[in-house]
């Protein structure tokens, strides 16, 4: 407004700097160094005009769009594509349903890095113990392999359109995912990944194309069936949405980007456009298949995403097959290059090496050698002939029905711990929607487990009795939560002693309170887990027998 | 005689600066420089310094990986035992400087004190 005139006020609003006293790495301290603008660690003055507000969310906007649209990664497209080829609109309300669960839990990650200062990996270890941080780690590195592998399939499908051989896609995709790697600084990767954020939105006026030229557009909302495929496709849908390797990037990331709490309603805000444009680019490709295959022959029939790249060329036009592709290719670079450094962060994290992108290799080796040798298995599974791809993508569901639920669990007890969050623990009404999702999550994770190891099970009948069983402890932990003493608000309630408010040192902390509604939880994410595990072992078992 | 004086100083290069900030980093946490000093009377095991430090076992692991990370600690086998140590003499040697910065009673800055006092009273 009238910004340099007249003297110096002095405005009794600005707050002291927040600073994070658990960060495990120097680099995670100082300027949020963003792609689209700097903030200085001593900015603390108040927001007045609508331009500062919108430098300063430019400045802050990143880790929520770049972890919500890699969750549009090549498996994602494939996923998305087959519903809209099989089941026309009729599966649209899964991914409006699912819109909200993804920004309740990385608004929750989100708050839990900006104010700890610490990676999800740590936190776990943390409050839980080096047994379960052990296993989390385990388990998402595993999966992140694997889910690299389906992306790097990704990019064979997109460029096998173009006609480029596997041999010569793969190699090239991981080149430039290596350079990324171990070339860029935090803003230069940021700008990368922004870049390939805004192509992925390419999948809007993809749709918009196919609807032109399709022209024939029926009765696309009825569902053609509702049998087992379809309980199962709804559940892919939710498994590929709801990833666990989201968490542990996010809170690592918002860490690295040096976002304290002063910044988190601009976090909060650039996760909630995430959200919008992931959901907006889902069901992009859901109606693009939708209207290019419904009424022709094609409609129910689908084989891969580069199946659907051949045949949009015929039934919709040649533009928008080469768009297709290009969003396939764009998804499952993205894709790759935000799961990586998830694993990167994770393990640093974990074990206190350096981790930040505002290193550069020499002074980060371990950070950055993770992600190479990442995309370097990836790479040898893809390339090797006759690899069971099949195989590799039941595995990414398997690994992910198994790590999630206690991913989400631990999430959702972080985030109730007052000793961690202080004044920003989650509001009763959160927790309670959080609880809800977090069941269901858990619920949706077990049927998945049961159905890709067993596929001949009668997915209805599991279905039932998982939910039935879920309600079941949902009420009785209800009960049990409603018997507890309740707390009393903390003290601390005006903004600015919120936005400086961070967690003290980690190992400062009082181990957690023992509550009965927490020895319930891990019991139940015990169980739950050696129903997996059990359940993993016995299909290996019979695979092993059957030969 | 002061750092100017000092014939061959040369500013550090911006790569060093923030070499020297790391290590400050990993000295900057109690916990931490509660084990460097237990470290500097010898040797230890995590057990040996969970006892002397009175932390408990994940936390000591747990700084003792941030402390060899800034190659400040080394660990060694000793059979099945892992036994951590100061990296090299370095570390003893800074550590005994930043002691002497806090319980300074030398000459130089007994005078400073003084100086500091007469302002204060003239004011």
């Amino acid at each position: 407004m009238n910004g340099r005139a007249g003297p110096a006020v002095i405005e009794p609003t600005f707050s002291p700097p927040a600073e994070r006293r658990s960060v495990l790495d120097r680099a995670h301290v100082g300027d949020v160094e963003g792609a689209l603008g700097t903030l200085s660690v001593f900015d603390t003055g108040p927001r007045r005009s609508p331009r500062r507000r919108l430098m300063t969310l430019l400045a802050i906007l990143g880790p929520g769009l770049v972890v919500m649209l890699a969750n549009n990664d090549a498996g994602g497209i494939s996923v998305y594509a087959q519903a809209g080829q099989e089941h026309g609109a009729g599966l649209l309300w899964v991914l409006v349903a699912l819109a909200p669960v993804l920004f309740i839990n990385q608004e929750m990650v989100a708050r839990l890095g900006a104010v700890s200062g610490a990676g999800h990996a740590r936190l776990i270890v943390e409050r839980f113990g080096r047994r379960w941080g052990a296993f989390a780690l385990g388990d998402l590195l595993a999966l992140n392999a694997l889910t690299i592998v389906t992306d790097l399939i990704g990019v064979t499908l997109a460029l096998g359109f173009f006609g480029v051989s596997r041999y010569l896609a793969v190699p090239i995709a991981a080149a430039l995912l290596v350079a990324v790697i171990v070339g860029a600084g935090f803003r230069g990767w940021e700008r990368t990944m922004l870049t390939l954020v805004v192509v992925s939105l390419a999948a809007i006026p993809l749709a918009l194309l196919v609807h032109g030229a399709g022209g024939a557009v029926g009765s696309t909302a009825a569902p053609a069936s509702s049998g087992s495929s379809f309980v199962l496709l709804v559940i892919a849908i939710a498994g590929t949405t709801i990833a666990p390797w989201q968490f542990f990037f996010q809170q690592s990331n918002v860490v690295d980007k040096r976002i304290t709490p002063r910044w988190l309603a601009y976090e909060r805000l650039d996760t909630l456009l995430g959200t919008v444009l992931v959901l907006l680019g889902a069901v992009a490709i859901m109606l693009t298949c939708a209207w290019a295959f419904d009424g022709t022959a094609l409609h129910g029939s689908f084989a891969d995403a580069g199946a659907v790249a051949r045949n949009l060329r015929a039934t919709a036009s040649p533009l928008a097959a080469i768009l297709f592709a290009v969003v396939l290719l764009n998804a499952s670079l993205l894709g790759a290059a935000a799961v990586t450094l998830s694993g990167s962060y994770a393990v640093g994290d974990y074990f206190g090496f350096r981790h930040s992108l505002h290193r550069r290799w020499r002074d980060a080796r371990v950070f950055r050698a993770t992600s190479v040798a990442l995309v370097a298995i990836a790479v040898a599974v893809v390339l090797i002939p006759g690899a069971p791809l099949g195989l590799i993508t039941t595995g990414v569901q398997a690994l992910a029905g198994i790590l999630l639920p206690s991913a989400s669990v631990f999430l959702l007890l972080l985030c109730n711990d007052r000793d961690v969050l202080g004044p920003w623990v989650n509001p009763g009404w959160l927790t309670a929607i959080g609880a809800a999702t977090v069941g269901a999550l858990v619920a949706l994770s077990t049927i998945l487990t049961v159905t890709t190891l067993f596929p001949d099970a009668d997915v209805a009948t599991i279905s039932v009795a998982v939910f039935a069983l879920l309600a079941l402890v949902l009420a009785a932990m209800g009960v049990l939560q409603l018997r507890r003493p309740r707390h009393r608000p903390t003290t601390l309630s005006t903004a600015a002693e919120r936005a400086a408010w961070t967690t003290p040192r980690l190992d400062t902390l009082p181990p957690p309170r023992a509550s009965r509604l927490r020895s319930a939880t891990l019991v139940l994410v015990r169980v739950q887990l050696l129903f997996s595990a059990a359940l993993l072992l016995a299909r290996l078992v019979q695979a092993g027998l059957g030969g | 005689m002061s750092p100017s004086e000092r014939p061959d100083r040369k500013p550090l290069s911006p790569r060093q600066v923030e070499q020297v900030a790391d290590v400050m980093f990993a000295l900057s946490t109690a916990s931490r420089v509660a084990i460097l000093d237990q470290l500097r009377l010898g040797p230890a095991t995590v057990s040996g310094l969970m006892e002397a430090t009175g932390m408990e076992q994940s936390a000591v692991s747990h700084q003792l990986r941030v402390l060899r990370e800034h190659r400040l600690v080394r660990a060694s086998r000793d059979g099945r035992r892992r036994v951590y140590e100061l990296y090299d003499d370095h570390v003893a040697l800074l550590f005994d400087e930043a002691i002497r910065h806090i319980t300074d009673t030398s000459g130089a800055s007994k005078a400073r004190r003084g100086a500091a006092r007469l302002r204060r009273g003239a004011r």
